[in-house]
């Protein structure tokens, strides 16, 4: 695909999305897309480094956080606009990520997982003790100020929505253009053979390091989505388990496929919000419901429809003209 | 690529699972209660869902107003706070809800808080004790209140009560150990200040900060040892204190020192711990005899009709809650406009049980509770598991707490 | 940080003595756990993330095996043997279907049992805090060692846990089921060839890990307070444990785990606001220097 065809479908997703919410249906259906789409950037980017480098992070959600009390400290502060603050998060997470990455992109597979996980803990601890600065475990209070910027309100729920949608649309469109360019096929020869890649003379550990850096990039936009959302930011965004549901999101979905964290992202989200709904026992119905899907499907849903239309694209083959 | 008809249609099915309908004068008046039924502490979820059940269930059985009832909508927000406020979004938006009681812990009522100002339903918070929530100007939300007993009120009763013992006994050195976090933090440091108010012969000589939900205090124990204070101040609560009692009475700690145990008043603590230091003094949280009335065992007594454990300090703080909005509804007769209700609740005095002269107020100046029943004993291993129990005054209390406000700048 | 503090109290004999006691207790607990996981993962190279639920498991049975005999010993043997057989269970039914799958589906299996077990334990004891109370051999008044307090429990415990790590090594290092276990660590198709069934002996570590696992929560018991979930704070522990003992490594895991109970011990007196951080910051500077761990094995 070109990038003028990415670009192309990109343009109709982000129509097709804005006019969701003008159907006339609920609201809820408004806000449910625009907690997706925080948590779908999340996992997006850590599918770059899972399932396109094969580096396998359980620290991830630390830039979510990061990006999300950058930018909500920034707007606090009274002294920037919104798009001033959202690329001062931004940057900030790039050195932030650049640092640590250089520390981490050197290990291999389970070292480079725990080493994620301890900076991870690290910082949210660092989160937790510095009060005065993030409110400790209270989170930033007292809401996020809105200054209009460019004629757009976003102390407007629908006009919050659409600069989400655009938001999260950008990203993908950037991620896409990461996946389907020359360096994305490094980064998958890295993920397969890391070893072949060294003997063709690239420079792997600078390849992972811009993985790394681009993925905390967009993971940080996701928090600050949130933060709009929620009007706050709170320790939990950096905990290990949002890591953790970052990951649970990619496996749903599929790795293999561009979107399949975004699929894995809503059907997570839709488990979760339908479980709440119905019953007071959440965690034993989302534990069934997680081995089911394991052991029913064990494998992300799009990489299974992948799969099969792979398989046929080959029967098709095979049988000859 | 997965097309994005998919996409929209798993967002759609699920969000269009109960589409909202606006309920105006007539049909079931839906609450919402976003709280915690999972975890650690899914006592705080399932105490508070009793005590609204006390209060709503005589008022369906009473036939509720004009025919119409209360139905309670209860999440489980699993205690974090973007959760929180979803899960309020979704009750307000999805599910019909035209009332919050708002039962999450501190740092998710924040962000309840906060969509309560966009959203202009009324929101009652149950259980977070942080001052801030409602002392801070800059946190008001005109529809939002709060019943739960604020950390303030309880340094002053407490630290009063304190110097007393500490002047009789000749307690001058002081250690505290309260868990590191904001509730511990802020209840700490109050307490001590107003103990240092009213007996300034009293020094802080020590402290320890053991995290939340630590299942080792070991460290926390040697040090409170070291310290050779005379007495000792924990905000330690529920599962954190059982452990930290268990593991002190191996050092002995309670033979060494005076203890002021602000949380261990409540059921789920007091009847938990089996070696149980004497002489050890703690806040009233909820007690069937605290108040001594017919009322309170009468309350009791139907708490426990309802539920399969006895009341805690949550129970009776979302009771109230419960008595708030019944009394605004019969007020309104019916009409569940946020603005409307808050007018009706706004500076309200109630017949109360739990108030400490039989009436309990919802302050106007920033909705919070006042003049409930709050005090010092010193607490005992079986029934009645307080003795002495000492309730404060609360026009020095209100003195105090306007002060305090003052100097931190919320007036 | 308070660095006066702590030099006045390693000058003390009390001090030291108190706090070692303290440091070991916290020490021996943590080996206990941990030397579960790293021996599942040294043989059966899985990683069981669902480690912290066996030892809430383990406290939770004894609680009620102790309700009903009153006797101690017996709660914490059979709350040991039940959680070694619900271990051997789950090996069975269902960690032994995702043993070719990448560790992040492991990963979800785990999750999602460690969910369902918190749900469970919520369901069949109640969300209340429950507490077993100290039993009647160990209400002694606490042993004064030089000036410093040890409490005669603790002491207990310390030896429980030291002789059951002794246990451990013995089966391992002695017996005949150990050298079968050990080979299969190295090279389990080949012991399989051997017409030796290997799975057989992967359902029992895997046992025998969460029985070390169980075994903790059970002699834990009575200083801690029962809630669902609790299985949550000792799981990140054992974890750093394992990382810095080097995983697979028993020895490593005795190693660490006294390690980070001492830095806990006298971190608190020391540096206590930074005693949380201290533990990540040995977890970064190994796995920076030495990735596999003190005393593992280099990557596989």
């Amino acid at each position: 695909m070109t990038l003028r065809q990415d670009l192309l479908l990109a343009l109709g997703g982000l129509v097709v999305l804005s006019a969701l919410p003008l159907l006339g249906l609920s609201t809820a259906l408004r806000d449910f897309l625009m907690f997706a789409m925080a948590y779908a950037l999340l996992s997006m980017s850590l599918n770059l480094l899972i399932g396109t480098t094969g580096l396998v992070s359980f620290g991830h959600a630390m830039f979510f956080s990061l990006g999300a009390y950058a930018f909500g400290l920034a707007m606090q502060s009274g002294h920037f606009s919104i798009p001033v603050a959202f690329v001062f998060a931004m940057v900030l997470t790039a050195v932030v990520a650049l640092a640590i990455g250089a520390i981490c992109v050197r290990l291999n597979e389970v070292y480079f997982a725990f080493l994620t996980l301890a900076i991870q803990m690290l910082l949210y601890n660092l989160i937790l003790a510095w009060v005065p600065l993030t409110g400790g475990d209270q989170g930033l209070m007292g809401g996020i100020p809105r200054p209009r910027f460019w004629g757009i309100d976003l102390a407007d729920r629908m006009q919050l929505y659409w600069f989400c949608a655009a938001s999260f649309v950008a990203c993908l469109v950037v991620l896409r253009q990461v996946t389907v360019s020359p360096f994305g096929a490094t980064l998958r020869l890295i993920r397969d053979n890391a070893t072949r890649a060294e003997f063709l003379g690239i420079d792997v550990f600078r390849a992972k390091l811009v993985a790394f850096v681009i993925a905390a990039v967009v993971a940080s936009v996701g928090g600050m989505l949130l933060t709009l959302f929620v009007s706050g930011a709170y320790p939990n965004f950096g905990f290990w388990t949002t890591s953790g549901e970052a990951i649970f999101m990619i496996l749903m979905g599929g790795s293999r496929v561009f979107l399949g964290p975004v699929l894995g992202t809503v059907m997570l989200r839709v488990l979760n919000d339908v479980t709440v709904a119905y019953t007071e026992h959440t965690e034993m119905v989302l534990g069934l419901v997680i081995l089911l899907f394991v052991f029913g499907l064990r494998k992300g849903v799009l990489d299974i429809v992948a799969e099969r239309l792979s398989d046929r694209r080959q029967a098709d083959l095979r049988k000859g003209p | 690529m997965a097309g994005i008809g998919r996409r929209s249609v798993l967002a759609g099915a699920g969000a269009l699972a109960m589409p909202a309908i606006s309920y105006g004068q007539t049909g079931v008046i839906k609450i919402g209660v976003p709280t915690i039924l999972s975890g650690r502490v899914a006592l705080v979820g399932v105490s508070s869902v009793g005590g609204l059940k006390t209060v709503f269930e005589k008022f369906n059985a009473d036939g509720g107003i004009n025919g119409r009832k209360i139905e309670l909508v209860v999440r489980d927000s699993k205690g974090a706070p973007q959760e929180a406020a979803k899960v309020t979004r979704d009750l307000i938006n999805n599910a019909g809800c035209t009332i919050i009681i708002d039962a999450e812990a501190s740092s998710a009522s924040f962000a309840v808080q906060e969509v309560i100002r966009e959203m202009g339903v009324l929101c009652i918070h149950t259980n977070s004790e942080t001052s801030s929530l409602t002392a801070d100007p800059k946190l008001h939300v005109p529809t939002a209140f709060r019943t739960a007993r604020q950390g303030i009120h309880d340094a002053i009763a407490g630290g009063e009560y304190a110097a007393k013992v500490s002047k009789a006994k000749g307690l001058k050195r002081w250690m505290t150990c309260s868990p590191d976090y904001a509730y511990g933090r802020d209840n700490t440091a109050q307490f001590m200040e107003y103990a240092t108010y009213f007996d300034p012969s009293i020094k802080v000589v020590e402290e320890a900060w053991p995290k939340l939900f630590q299942p080792d205090y070991t460290e926390v124990v040697t040090k409170v040892l070291n310290a050779n204070a005379d007495a000792m101040y924990s905000a330690l609560w529920g599962g954190d204190l059982v452990a930290f009692i268990d593991q002190a009475n191996l050092y002995g700690l309670f033979d060494k020192m005076q203890s002021f145990m602000v949380n261990l008043g409540d059921y789920g603590v007091v009847d938990q711990v089996k070696q149980f230091p004497t002489g050890v003094h703690s806040g009233n949280r909820y007690n069937r005899t605290v108040p001594p009335t017919a009322e309170n065992e009468a309350w009791y007594q139907s708490y426990l009709a309802l539920n399969r454990h006895k009341p805690t300090n949550w129970s009776w703080e979302n009771a109230v809650a419960a008595e708030l909005v019944v009394e605004a509804l019969r007020e309104t007769k019916g009409d569940t406009d946020g603005k409307k209700l808050a007018a009706a609740i706004k500076g309200r005095t109630i017949k109360s049980v739990f108030g400490s002269k039989g009436t309990l107020t919802m302050r106007a100046e920033d909705h919070t509770l006042i003049d409930y029943i709050i005090g010092f004993g010193v607490s005992l291993p079986q029934e009645p598991f307080i003795t002495g129990f000492a309730g404060a005054d609360w026009g020095p209390i209100v003195d105090l707490e306007r002060q305090w406000k003052k100097k931190l700048g919320y007036t | 940080m308070e660095p006066e503090a702590l030099l006045r109290c390693v000058g003390a004999a009390s001090c030291i003595v108190t706090q070692l006691t303290s440091g070991l207790i916290m020490g021996m607990l943590l080996f206990l756990i941990a030397s579960g996981l790293t021996l599942i993962f040294g043989v059966l190279n899985v990683t069981n993330f669902a480690h912290g639920s066996f030892y809430m498991l383990g406290a939770y049975i004894s609680l009620t095996i102790y309700r009903l005999t009153d006797n101690y010993f017996i709660a914490v043997i059979g709350a040991a043997l039940a959680v070694g057989v619900i271990g051997m269970l789950f090996e069975r039914f269902l960690m032994s279907r995702v043993y070719g799958s990448n560790v992040l589906m492991q990963l979800l299996v785990c999750y999602a049992v460690v969910l369902i077990a918190d749900d469970a334990v919520k369901l069949i004891w109640g969300p209340a805090v429950l507490s077993m109370g100290m039993p009647v051999e160990f209400r002694l008044p606490p042993w004064r060692i030089m000036g410093g307090v040890v409490p005669p429990f603790y002491a207990f415990l310390i030896l429980a846990a030291a002789l059951i790590g002794l246990g451990l090594w013995a089966v391992i290092a002695l017996t005949r089921f150990g050298k079968v276990v050990r080979a299969a660590a190295v090279n389990a198709p080949m012991v399989a060839a051997l017409g030796i069934p290997v799975n057989r002996y992967f359902a029992l570590v895997f046992g025998l890990g969460t029985m070390l696992a169980g075994a903790a929560g059970a002699l834990a018991a009575p200083v801690r307070s029962l809630t669902p979930g609790m299985g949550f704070s000792i799981l990140i522990e054992s974890f750093i444990v394992t990382v810095i003992g080097g995983m697979g490594s028993i020895g490593g895991a005795l190693v660490a785990a006294l390690l980070l109970g001492l830095t806990r011990s006298f971190g608190s007196i020391g540096f206590p606001l930074f005693v949380d951080g201290a533990m990540f910051l040995i977890m970064i500077l190994v796995l920076i220097f030495k990735p596999s761990g003190l005393f593992g094995k280099p990557a596989r």
